[in-house]
C-alpha cells in the first residue's frame, strides 16, 4: 500500500474519494467542498422512473457527475477508462500501482466481501480508491470504513465488472496532472452559480424547488392512489433515499451547508455562513419529514404523520429552499464574486 | 449493566418504539441497537426516528451516515457521542 495515501472516512463515496485522491496528489480539500465544487445538490423525482418498483428521488447529482466537476472547476486531469475485457481492466489497474498510482474505481457494493452481509445491497455505483496491491490481494482505501481494508483479486474484478443498472464496465480513474497553482474562489462562485440555477431556475416542473413542491404533492396523493399498503413503502422507501443512502443525513443538505460555510472562508464572506446556518435548518426539517414519515410507517405517530402533514413539511423545504437559493444566488452573482465559470 | 446516560437512552427508544415493557434488567450497554442482532429488533427507519430524537433531546446532530453507523451501535457508543459532543467547546 502507498502509505502516504491520506484515508479518510466521509459519509458521501464519491465526494470522499475525490477529497482524498485529490489530496493525494496536494490539493488538500475536504469532503464537503469536492460535494459542493462538485454542484452535488440537486433534487428531483420522477414518478415515471422506477427503481425497485418505487419512483427515482434524488437529493444529489447524477453518480460521476461531481467527481467531473470539481476536477473540472479545479483543473485537476483526470483519466477515465472502461474496459470491456476484465483481465484487461485488471492488468491496467495493476500497471497503475506498480507506478505507485492511486486508482479510484466504480464498484457494485454487492460483490464486496469486505462489508457486513447486511450491508450489502445492489448498488453499481460505489466509489473506492485501490492503493496498493500485496500478493493476491489489494490495499483499498474505501470511504465508507473508517480504515483501509484489503479485497482478493477475483472479488474487486466482480465488483468492478457487475452487472445491471449503473455497471460500472471496469471503470477506474486516476489524476494525471494538478496545476501548480489553484485559487478555489472562482470553482466555488461557478459551482454555487450551478446549483442555484437548477435548483430555481430549471424550467422543469419535476426538478430543483418545483420538484420538490411536486413530491409533496405526490406525497399528499399517495394515500387515495395507491390505497394504505402501496402508500407505506413508498414513504418509507423515500426516507431511505434521503437519510441512507450515503447522503450524510437531510438529503445531502447537512454536507452542502458544511460547503458553504467553508466557501464562507474562501470567498471570504461571512455572509455565506447564515445561509450555511439556513442550510443545516432545512436539513432538521428535512429530518423532521423522514421521523415523522418513519414513525407512520412504523403505525406509532400521533396523527403528526398523516400524509397531508408529512407534504406541508416538504413544501416548508421547497419554500425555504427556493429563499435560500435565490439569496444565495444573488450573492455570488454580485460584482464581488462575479468571476467562476 | 446500564450507566445513568445509557439508561436515559434505553427509555427513551422504549418510548419512540411504543414498547409496553421496561428495558430488561441484563441488557448490555454494548448490545447491537440497530439490526437483526438487536434485542431492541430496530430497523433503519427506527433509526431515524432516534437520530432525531437524540437531536431534540440532546441537542447534539448525528449529521453523518456513517457516523450515525457508528454512533448507533450500541448504548455505549451513543452515550459516548452525546457526552463527546456536550464536551465540545462551543465555536
Amino acid at each position: 500500500m502507498n502509505p502516504a495515501f491520506p484515508h479518510r472516512q466521509s459519509a458521501h463515496c464519491e465526494s470522499g474519494v475525490a477529497a482524498n485522491l485529490f489530496t493525494f496528489h496536494g490539493v488538500p480539500v475536504s469532503e464537503a467542498m469536492v460535494f459542493g465544487i462538485g454542484g452535488g445538490l440537486f433534487f428531483a423525482h420522477f414518478p415515471f422512473l422506477r427503481i425497485n418498483g418505487f419512483p427515482l428521488t434524488t437529493f444529489r447529482a447524477a453518480p460521476g457527475r461531481i467527481l467531473r466537476r470539481a476536477a473540472k472547476r479545479l483543473g485537476i486531469d483526470i483519466r477515465f477508462r472502461t474496459f470491456r475485457d476484465a483481465d484487461e481492466g485488471m492488468a491496467e489497474l495493476d500497471r497503475n500501482l506498480e507506478k505507485s498510482t492511486p486508482v479510484g474505481a466504480q464498484t457494485g457494493v454487492y460483490w464486496l466481501p469486505y462489508f457486513p452481509p447486511a450491508l450489502r445491497f445492489h448498488f453499481n455505483a460505489h466509489n473506492l480508491v485501490v492503493v496498493g496491491k500485496e500478493g493476491d490481494s489489494y490495499r483499498i482505501s474505501d470511504p465508507v470504513f473508517p480504515e483501509p481494508v484489503s479485497c482478493r483479486a477475483d472479488d474487486l474484478a466482480r465488483a468492478r465488472f457487475a452487472r445491471g443498472k449503473l455497471a460500472p464496465r471496469g471503470k477506474i480513474y486516476f489524476v494525471r496532472n494538478v496545476p501548480a497553482k489553484i485559487d478555489p474562489a472562482p470553482a466555488v462562485t461557478a459551482a454555487i452559480r450551478e446549483v442555484c440555477f437548477l435548483m430555481t431556475r430549471l424550467p422543469i416542473p419535476l426538478i430543483g424547488v418545483r420538484g420538490i413542491r411536486y413530491l409533496a404533492g405526490q406525497v399528499a396523493s399517495w394515500p387515495s392512489r395507491l390505497g394504505r399498503q402501496g402508500a407505506l413503502p413508498h414513504l418509507a422507501n423515500l426516507i431511505r433515499m434521503q437519510e441512507e443512502i450515503g447522503t450524510g443525513g437531510g438529503g445531502f443538505r447537512f454536507i452542502y451547508a458544511a460547503f458553504l460555510q467553508e466557501a464562507a472562508a474562501v470567498l471570504e464572506d461571512d455572509r455565506l455562513l447564515g445561509i450555511s446556518r439556513e442550510m443545516t435548518a432545512i436539513g432538521d426539517r428535512w429530518r423532521d419529514f423522514a421521523a415523522a414519515g418513519a414513525s407512520r410507517c412504523k403505525g406509532r405517530d400521533d396523527g403528526n404523520g398523516d400524509f397531508e402533514s408529512l407534504a406541508r413539511i416538504v413544501r416548508e423545504c421547497a419554500d425555504r429552499e427556493h429563499a435560500l437559493f435565490r439569496e444565495l444566488g444573488s450573492l455570488v452573482r454580485g460584482g464581488r464574486h462575479a468571476g467562476g465559470k | 449493566m446500564l450507566d445513568p446516560l445509557e439508561k436515559e437512552l434505553a427509555d427513551m427508544i422504549m418510548e419512540i418504539c411504543r414498547f409496553q415493557s421496561p428495558p430488561p434488567p441484563e441488557l448490555s450497554p454494548d448490545a447491537a441497537l440497530i439490526g437483526p442482532d438487536s434485542p431492541f429488533g430496530l430497523d433503519s427507519l427506527d433509526a431515524v426516528e432516534i437520530v432525531v430524537a437524540v437531536q431534540r433531546k440532546f441537542n447534539v446532530r448525528i449529521d453523518s451516515q456513517e457516523t450515525s453507523r457508528r454512533v448507533l451501535q450500541s448504548l455505549r457508543t451513543l452515550a459516548g457521542f452525546i457526552r463527546s459532543r456536550r464536551e465540545r467547546p462551543a465555536g
